[in-house]
Formats: structure tokens, sequence, C-alpha cells
């Protein structure tokens, strides 16, 4: 596949004016519950972990908006992947991710997410998060100052709201996909055994 | 029944059948009958058949008897037995601690007795206030001290433990139930007889029981070996009886704790024995994730585990409420918040055990191809389940019984109005609807738990925790809880609690004993002429002195 | 009638104790100079996780767990009644007494401590294993607290005990209150108590491997077990209540008080708080328990 610069760009722009799309009332009200109530997993990827602490704390107060830290994957909502992702960081954001329970949602920050940003040529990052694991918001900046951050989760609440925020769908669905595209950078053992069963069968109660 | 001796006219041996008698000699026949299930799966010698039943025997012979002499012949049966049962599996070390404890325990419990004797020329119970009354200051003060000497030595006070902890994990797992559940009632039945019948000594024996089971508890908490933790734990359940004991109006707590005692520690034991007979391990570093491959033990274990804590829906919590009480009527404010912390202390090692076999992840591989254990090690522990829980949900139950045993001793008797509803002089409590009411809320939460949207996965392998983005294996230390209870050891109070033993002193006073016949062999030294000058000398030293 | 009365008292609870959780987010926020969120994010917080798509168990025990622990806080909540005069919202309060209630109080922690060792990550039984440790160091005052004032009530029984004071207990015992305020901040979850559950700590201790709702049912009963354990500081020490203005106001004052004590202090490890707890306010409680029944 080709990445970096050479691949053809496209504008992900999120707009705060939208109108809100169709749903019935049950779907309106379990939206509005989940994008009332954020839980953000409190693991920092990579050099935008530098702007998650103030995010959270007193100045810019992300509690505002019903944000909060969680502490294991188990009970988060959102994973931030805050920069670059070495191939060492990658199999333990895949696995992390994949430990979320659903509905889950990714928020990516910086330009090292979109096409490679400043390690466009480096043999051990990826270029394109988007192959690996599905996104629902962007935030652009190397890296975006907290006033970012909060722009960016305040658009991810409207999406979660019109029910447009659906990447969490989209993983299940394209799962060969994706894993297809992992197995090629790490190798064949990207996940425990075990980890496939989510995917591939139904494990039921 | 009467039996009389003829030929010696002043001693007097009867038998006699009182409510105290039979309640006790009720615990020994259940719990003989409960034990010969295990009989099934141990390969035994018929000696073996044969001195248990021997030590049955002389168990009834301490209880029925009515007077100190035929109660101290059983008491030595029942030593040397239990000695002879025990020498099938335990190493020479700890085969001579228990001799020599038991034979100690023995001899003073003899030298109390003649002291007794010596005042009135009677064993009988009916006679002993008016002997001990009759005695002087000294030998008042003797008497106590070696009758509560043997008396503490079976229970197993802190101090006289010695050998009771390696006696319990060394011995087979098919008599230690017995042993632990039967044998130490034996003392508390020694005690109850001491201060019915002889004395009653109220604040030092409470003293002494909470101090036992303050330190009993800690001890177990550090332990490793599944049997010595159950060891440490039966020495605490034992102090509280000692303590209540010492309140004037607590044998009604001493009852229903003995009877609940007995109870769980077979319960207990007998699950650790088709544990260990089923993977073959005994501590908690070697075993683990056994909860689903044996469903019904774990089950067995867990109402076991919540009688012995105490905790309200099963029997402990009535026992350990006619305890509280009991001492709160006697205005023992500060032994009353002593026992109830080492009650609350009690739940780490309850938690240990059933975490470090059931819970968490095994240890190796041979633990993932583990079966259930056979039903022979099941059914005695669903009939005690079903006790314990008629127990909680009707408490009252035994009142009745207990309240005939206290008219016979001249006691207060418990208010008896029905049979859920527990009455002491203080409290009440209604066992039957706090179990309905734990029942009825937990089905209707999970009604409506299970009918909620969501959807619940059930995990494929073990090994998937959140682990912090880490993929667990094999090698990776995941049974992490087994050693629960060591960093007790950092808080200063309690590891002056626990650095401090009693081997010391033991060994000091063995050494002691070995300096001495050192010296004697000087004298006594085996030669025929030293030997035969010694008696020479010692004939005219008595002819002389049988001449003045 | 009796259902309806404990259905009530159910809804009391959940509705208070999620209230006081979200004005605790919001006070806590106004001491460290922000906004917090609205004060019905607690709401919010747990209805989300009721509308999770899926969770993940390991087995039946880990699913019961939480269920037992509900059970847990549901009864103690019910062995409390809420006024010490009238009729109504008595629970099932005559069956049982002071003695059973806090026996009860261990239930539900332990119901927890099962499924957490069945849902085998170590973790959470480290902070099971920190719970279990703290517990016994911090039921010492608090036992002697309650201890002494059974006594000098000469009563087990709830109401009576909260009827029976002339001037409040907090007041003429103060002592003992001191005691026994120290094992309520460690009952409540707030700092220097705090080690068990902290997310920096132990990965969130216990609550590492509940997702969806599971999460949801953790979160309710600790709404209610706060207000049940509340109810009973205010019963024991502060006269009771007539109504519900006079217990929501009393509740209130000494949830504020244990909440601005926690955000003040940082946290003890384990072993120094179970040293700490050993010592001072056991010893105070004691000098209070002699002292106020020595005659």
């Amino acid at each position: 596949m080709t990445e970096g610069f050479l691949q053809e760009q496209r504008t992900l722009e999120g707009d705060l004016n939208s109108e809100n799309s169709h749903q019935n009332s049950v779907d309106f009200l379990m939206n509005w519950f989940r994008k009332r109530s954020i839980f953000v997993l409190a693991y920092g990827t990579g050099c935008g972990a530098i702007e998650m602490p103030p995010t959270f704390t007193s100045r810019y107060d992300a509690e505002r908006l019903g944000i909060r830290g969680a502490a294991t994957p188990r009970q988060a909502d959102v994973i931030i992947v805050s920069g670059y992702c070495s191939y060492k960081t990658l199999r333990r954001i895949i696995r992390t991710y994949e430990q979320m329970s659903n509905p889950k949602y990714v928020l990516a920050l910086g330009s090292c997410t979109v096409n490679g940003g400043m390690y466009w040529d480096s043999y051990n990052t990826i270029k394109k998060l988007e192959d690996y694991m599905p996104v629902d918001m962007y935030v652009n900046g190397c890296m975006p100052r907290p006033e970012s951050i909060l722009e960016g989760f305040i658009q991810l609440q409207k999406d979660i709201g019109n029910g447009k925020a659906s990447s969490w769908q989209k993983y299940e669905e394209n799962y060969e996909f994706y894993r297809k595209n992992q197995e090629a950078v790490l190798g064949e053992k990207v996940a425990p055994s075990y980890e496939a069963d989510w995917y591939l069968y139904d494990g039921g109660l | 029944m009467d039996l009389s001796i003829y030929g010696l006219t002043e001693i007097i041996l009867s038998l006699k059948a009182t409510n105290l008698a039979n309640f006790f000699a009720m615990l020994v026949a259940f719990s003989f009958v409960i034990v010969t299930f295990l009989t099934k799966n141990y390969k035994l010698k018929k000696s073996f058949y044969a001195l248990f039943l021997l030590l049955t025997a002389s168990l009834f012979l301490i209880v029925y008897a009515n007077d100190y002499l035929l109660f101290f012949i059983g008491w030595e049966i029942m030593s040397i037995t239990t000695y002879f049962l025990l020498s099938f599996t335990l190493s020479k070390k700890t085969l001579h601690k228990y001799i020599i404890f038991a034979m100690a325990s023995a001899l003073s419990m003899f030298i109390a007795i003649l002291i007794l004797y010596s005042s009135n020329h009677s064993f009988l119970y009916a006679d002993a206030h008016q002997s001990f009354k009759a005695l002087g200051d000294i030998e008042e003060f003797i008497f106590i001290v070696l009758m509560l000497f043997t008396i503490f030595i079976k229970i197993g006070t802190i101090g006289f433990h010695y050998w009771l902890v390696d006696a319990y994990e060394e011995s087979q797992n098919l008599f230690t139930p017995f042993f632990s559940a039967v044998l130490s009632k034996m003392g508390i039945y020694a005690l109850i007889i001491l201060l019915t019948q002889v004395v009653d000594i109220t604040y030092p024996l409470a003293i002494i029981g909470v101090i036992t089971s303050i330190i009993a508890t800690f001890k177990a908490i550090q332990e490793d070996s599944i049997k010595r933790l159950l060891a440490y734990s039966s020495i605490a359940q034992l102090g509280y009886i000692v303590t209540v004991l010492g309140v004037y109006d607590g044998m009604g707590g001493a009852l229903y704790h003995s009877l609940i005692h007995t109870v769980v520690k077979l319960l207990l034991f007998i699950n650790i024995a088709g544990i260990i007979f089923v993977t073959g391990r005994s501590k908690f570093s070697e075993l683990g994730g056994l909860l689903y491959k044996t469903p019904q033990s774990f089950v067995l274990l867990l109402i076991g585990i919540i009688t012995l804590a105490g905790m309200p829906p099963l029997g402990g919590f009535s026992s350990k409420f006619m305890i509280y009480t009991s001492l709160m009527d006697a205005k023992y404010l500060l032994i009353l918040s002593a026992i109830m912390f080492s009650s609350a202390s009690a739940f780490l090692y309850i938690y240990k055990l059933i975490y470090g076999i059931y819970l968490g992840h095994p240890t190796n591989k041979k633990l993932e191809s583990v079966k259930e254990v056979p039903i022979s090690f099941l059914i005695p522990q669903y009939i005690l389940a079903i006790v314990l829980i008629a127990l909680g949900m009707f408490p009252a139950l035994v009142v009745p019984y207990f309240n005939a045993i206290l008219n016979e001793l001249n006691l207060k008797t418990i208010e008896f109005s029905n049979y859920a509803t527990l009455t002491t002089s203080f409290a009440e409590f209604n066992g039957l609807v706090i179990i309905s009411a734990f029942g009825t809320i937990f089905v209707v939460l999970l009604l409506v738990f299970v009918n909620l949207k969501t959807k619940v996965k059930d995990v494929k392998n073990r090994f998937d925790v959140a682990y912090c983005g880490e993929e667990p294996d094999e090698a990776t230390h995941l049974h992490y809880g087994y050693s629960m209870g060591k960093e007790l050891q950092r808080v200063g109070f309690i590891n002056t609690i626990l650095k401090n033993s009693v081997k010391y002193f033991y060994d000091y006073i063995a050494k002691q004993t070995l300096n001495f016949s050192d010296i004697l062999k000087k004298i006594y030294s085996g030669q025929l002429n030293i030997n035969f000058n010694i008696a020479i000398i010692f004939a005219i030293i008595l002819l002389w002195w049988s001449t003045k | 009638m009796i259902i309806l009365d404990l259905l009530l008292m159910f809804l009391v609870a959940y509705l208070t104790g999620f209230l006081y959780y979200g004005l605790y987010r919001n006070i806590t926020a106004r001491f460290q100079r922000r906004y917090g969120p609205p004060v019905y994010q607690s709401f919010v917080d747990s209805i989300k996780f009721f509308t999770k798509e899926d969770a993940i168990s390991h087995g039946w025990m880990f699913y019961l767990g939480p269920i037992i622990m509900m059970s847990g806080a549901v009864m103690t909540l019910f062995f409390i009644p809420l006024f010490n005069i009238g009729e109504s919202f008595r629970g099932l309060s005559e069956y049982g007494n002071l003695f059973v209630v806090l026996y009860l109080l261990v239930l539900g922690p332990l119901g927890n401590a099962l499924g957490v060792g069945a849902g085998g990550n170590p973790f959470g039984v480290m902070g099971v294993t920190r719970g279990l440790t703290r517990l016994f160091a911090m039921e010492m005052p608090f036992y002697i607290a309650v201890i002494a004032i059974m006594s000098l009530s000469q009563s087990a029984d709830i109401a009576t005990i909260a009827s029976h004071q002339e001037t409040y207990n907090a007041f003429a015992y103060p002592l003992l209150f001191i005691g026994a305020l120290f094992s309520f901040i460690g009952m409540m979850g707030q700092s220097p108590f705090d080690v068990i559950g902290a997310p920096v700590e132990v990965y969130s201790g216990p609550a590492s491997e509940f997702s969806g709702k599971f999460l949801a049912l953790l979160m309710s009963q600790s709404a209610i077990f706060t207000f049940a354990k509340l109810v009973l500081m205010v019963h024991l020490f502060l006269g009771g209540a007539d109504g519900f203005l006079e217990l929501l106001t009393k509740t209130f004052i000494l949830f504020l008080f244990v909440i601005a004590f926690g955000s003040m202090y940082g946290r003890f490890k384990t072993p120094q708080s179970v040293d700490f707890l050993l010592k001072v306010p056991s010893t105070i409680a004691v000098v209070g328990l002699i002292l106020a029944t020595w005659s």
C-alpha cells in the first residue's frame, strides 16, 4: 500500500453545526447518555501524552463536559492515540483496544496518525492509523493544545449524539482487513490466539 | 448406670448421663459418623480402625464420668490412643512433642485430682465444691493452676500450643477432622466441669481467651500450608469459647459456639481432605484455580467460611451473637472490643483459604486436569452444610436443649419464644427474616440483572485479563494472592506478635533438662559399683531417719 | 405495607446516594479551583454503563459477585431505620439489631472479593488484599465506639439508641466520636485511607475486570451503601432524625466534612494506615470508652 505523502489526501472535517440525523427516541436517549459521560483510558501512547494532564486538570477542566479518566480498558469508552505509534506500541494499543467493551471510540491526536507526520520515513512507526484501527475523530496539530483537544471532544460528543460515531461496528465488520494489516507489520502473532475469538466466533455466557 | 468397685471402700466410681454429658456425647457420635464416610478413600490398616473405636469409647468415658477418677482414666486412654493413631504419619519430632505435652497434661491433672481427694476423700463431682472450699489457700492456687495447665494444653492456648499445629499438619487427612473438632471439645468439657462444679474463675480466663484468639488469628494469616492455617484458626475459635466461659452467664454462648465450631471444623477439614486427595498438594502456593473444576466443593467451603466468619445468613452469627451479648451484659467492654477485633481480623485468613485453593489461577499444569472430588467426600459436607443453614434460619432451634442443660447446672436460662428468633437479655434477632430477605433480594436482583440489554460474553481463556496491554502466559505469576498476609509483617505492632514464638522458650527448657540430666548422669552413671554404693548410703540414711 | 416501605427506602437511598456523589464531584472541583460536572453526572455515568452493548465475564462466580455485593448493600439499608419515630421507613429493623448491621457491612465486600478472585486479575486481588488488611484496622475504633454507645444506651436497637440521646452523642462523648470519625473516613473511601481502589496505585483494584453492567451495579451499590453508612452514623452520634429535611441536613453535613477531609490529604500506604488506625484512633476511642463507662 502506498503510505505517507504518496497517498491521496482527503479532508475529514467535523462540523460543529451539523444537524441531528434521524434516530428513534430510544437510540436518541441512549446516545444522549453515552455522550454525556465519557471515560477516557488513562494511557498516553506518544508525545501527546503531555497534553492530556492539562486537559483533565484544573485549568482546562474537561470534567465539565462529563469526561473523566478510567484506569482499565474494561471501564473505558474512549482511547486516545496521542501521537506516533511505533510497532511496539501498536501491539499494545491494539490489544488494549480489543479489550474495551462496545461502544468504544478512538480519538487520534496529531499528524502522525494521519499521514506519518514528523516520522514519515521512519522504519519503525506506522504511517496511517486508519489501516490498523478505525478512528472516530482526528485532532490536528503537533501536538494539539488542550483547547483543540476539548474541541475535538465536543465534536466527538456531537457525533455520538447523532449516532455517526460507529467505528466499533466498522472494526467488527471489517475485522479480516484490519487483522491482515496488523499481521503485515507485527508478524503473525499479533495478538494471543484467544483474542480473535471475540471477532471470529461468538462467545456466549 | 451406676458402677461400684468393691474392695476400696472409699473410692466410688460412677457414670451419669447428665444433659451436659449427653450434649457432648452427641457431638462425639455425630463426628464419628461423619468421619467414617471418608474411610472408603484411604487404605487403612486394621489397627487404625481398632484404635479409632477405642478412642471414641474413651471419649464417651470422659463425658459420662461422674467422678474425677473415671474422667482421668478416660483422659489417659484418649491421649495414648491418639498417640498411636498419630504415629502412623507423624514425624518423630512432632510425635515426641505431642507425647511430652500429653503426658505433662495428664500428670498435672492427676496431681490436681489427688489434691482435691486429699481434702474430702472423694472423687465425685458432687463433693468437689466442698472439697475445694476445705482446702487451704496455697493448695487452692496449685489446684487451679494445674487443672488450667491441663486444659490449656488440650485446647491449645497460646503458650501451650507448641504441639498442636504440627500435629494437625502431619496427621492423616482422615483423622484431622476428628482430632480438631472433637478432641479439643474434651478440653472444653473439662473446663466446664471445673467452672460449674468446683470454682468460678472469671476475668483472668477471659483475658487469656482474648490473647489466644488475637495472636492465633494473626499467626493463621501468615501460613502457607492449608492445614496449619486451619490449626491456628481452631485455636482462635477455642479462644472465643474460653473467653465467654470467663463470664458468669456465658454458658449458653459457649455451648452454642462449641456446636458450631465442631460442625464447621468438620466441614472445613473434610473439604481440605477432598482437595488434597484429588490434587495431591497441600500448600496454597501449589494450588489455585480449582473453582470451575470442583464447583460443589467450592460452594460447600463457601458455606463453611461464611459460618467461620460469623456472618448473618448462616449459623455462625448466632453463636457469635450470644457471645457478644453475654460479654455486653457482664460489662466486659474492653474484652468485647478485643474479641470483635479478632473476629474482624479473621476475614483475612478466611479469604486466603478460599482464594488460595479455588480462585485465582492454577499454578501448574497438572491442576488443569483435576476432576471433582469423590462423592464420599461430598456427602458428609452436604449434611454439615444443611445443619449450618438450618441453624442460620432457625437460630433458636437448639435453645430448648440448651435450656435443659442450663437448668440442670442452675444457671440462667435463655428466653425462648419461637424457633426463628434468638433472644438474649440484651437484644434479639430473627434468623428466618434475615435469610429470606437476603434470598429474596438476591433473586430479584438476579432476575432484573439478567434481563438487561447488555450481552455478556464469557472469556474463553483464563489469560484474557486486563494486564496493562501485555499478554500474560503460563510463566507469568498470576496466582498472586496466595501469599497475602505477609505484608502484615511491615506493621510494627503486629510484627512484634509474629516475631516471637514459644519455640525458643521450649528449646531453652529442653536444654536445661538435658544439662540437669548430664549432672545426674555423673551420679547414676550405670556402673554397678557406684550404684551399689549409692543404694547402701541411701539405705543407711533412711534407716537413721526412721529411727529418729 | 412492608414491600412498599422497602421499595421506597431503596429509591430514597438510590437517588440520594447518587445526588451526593454528584455533589461530591462538584464540591471537590470547587476546592480545586474549577467548575465540576453537573450535579446529575453520577446518574448519567451509571446509566451509560447500562447502555453498553456487551460486557465480559469470567464464569458464574464472577457474574454473581456484584450481585452479592448489591444484595449486601441493600440488606444493610433495610436493617437501618431512616427515622427514629413513626412507623414508616422502618424497613426490617425490628428483626435485627446493631450487631446484625455491623456484620452486614462486611457481607457485600466479601461477595465482591469472591467475584474479583474468580476473575483472576492479579491487580484485583491486590486491591482486595489491601481492602481486607485495612478492614480490621479500620473497624477497631468504630467497634469500640459502637460498643460504648450500646452499653450506655443499654440497647442494641438503632432506633432506641437514636431517640435516647438528649444531647447528641457526638457532643456528650466527643472522644468516641473522634475515634469513630477516623474509621468513618476510611469507610467512605476517602483519603488518607483510600488506597484500595486507587486508579493509579493498583489499577483500580477490585473494579479492574468489571465492565458494562457489572460496573453500573458496582456504582449503584456504592451509592446505596454510602447512604446507609451515613444514616447509621447519624443515628449513632447525631441523634437520628424525625423527618426528611433533618435527615438530609445531618447526613449532608457529615458527608461534607468527610469529603473536605479527604480532599486535603494524600494517601497512606496500607501498612501505614493499619499502623495509624491501630494506634491513634483506637487509643482515643479506648480512652473515651473508659471515661464514658467508668461510673
